[in-house]
């Protein structure tokens, strides 16, 4: 074999094994799949337990703030949409990304903390884990949801960190985006499925 | 002859009784609800969580294939590199 053409076939080797996206957002992909389903299953629970209840939710119980929560949907989903923003930002430049991160950070956190005061509102008006099975599905399912938009929020917090200090690289920003999008997008079900 | 017929009508009824019974044993009462909202639900949950996960994974691979290919795409053809000194 020639120099030229081996060359050639060393190049056809290279393409053809082009990592076709980051180790870390594969990884997060297959996270996110099994949390898909963790999710899946708690809302099919909720499905049969509201079909097979004569009253729902039952009648001595609070009923859920829907109109804020509509509200705090809305500011979760911006939030999704500034980080897409912020992804789409760094492809013209990394100096761009800090203003969109940082507000779909505090959209998280806005989230997170309103929905804290909900829960607080909920128990004072007597809606606990163990009051009916409809407060046990709403807190498990709420916060198991609350749980992952925390883990979200420090992952965001941590790649706004690195970015002000110049090392965040790209393929860290779409892991952290792709859990932040499963945690955004998982929750329109949740809200239409347990709050309406 | 006989042996064959004897054990061939015990397995008959072994076999019917094995299919009826857990009919009229209903030992399930969530699954055996009368109501119908209970059956669709059990119905569609089913359904729900059977397909999501093939879907799911149906679903990424798609985009890794489209992804995959569409950087064969960007990616110059090696015939169009000329080598050096040539």
């Amino acid at each position: 074999m020639t120099a030229p053409s081996a060359s050639l076939a060393g190049r056809a080797v290279q393409a053809r094994r082009q990592q076709v996206l980051p180790n870390g957002v594969l990884g997060m992909l297959v996270f996110v799949l099994t949390e898909v389903m963790l999710f899946a299953g708690l809302i099919s629970a909720h499905a049969i337990a509201m079909a097979g209840a004569t009253e729902w939710p039952p009648l001595n119980q609070p009923r859920l703030p829907v109109v804020v929560t509509l509200l705090n949907t809305v500011a979760l989903l911006v939030s999704g949409g500034m980080l897409a923003w912020a992804q789409r930002a760094w492809r013209r430049s990394s100096q761009t990304v800090n203003p969109p991160l940082f507000g779909a950070l505090a959209l998280g956190l806005f989230f997170v903390l309103m929905q804290g005061r909900e829960w607080v509102a909920l128990i004072r008006e007597g809606l606990t884990l163990t009051s009916s099975t409809y407060g046990g599905f709403f807190y498990l399912i709420v916060g198991a949801h609350a749980l992952h938009a925390l883990a979200a929020i420090l992952a965001l917090a941590w790649a706004w960190r690195r970015l002000a200090v110049g090392r965040l690289a790209e393929a860290q920003l779409a892991t952290v985006a792709v859990f932040w999008y499963f945690v955004v997008l998982v929750w329109p079900f949740i809200y239409i499925r347990v709050y309406l | 002859m006989s042996l064959i017929r004897r054990w061939g009508a015990v397995a008959v009824i072994a076999l019917a009784l094995l299919v009826l019974a857990p009919d009229s044993a209903h030992a399930c009462p969530v699954c055996f609800d009368p109501r119908d909202e209970n059956r669709f639900a059990f119905l569609a949950t089913t359904i729900f969580l059977s397909l999501l996960p093939l879907g799911l994974v149906a679903g990424i691979l798609l985009w890794i294939r489209h992804r995959s290919r569409q950087m064969a795409c960007d990616e110059p053809s090696p015939d169009s590199v000329v080598p050096q000194g040539s």
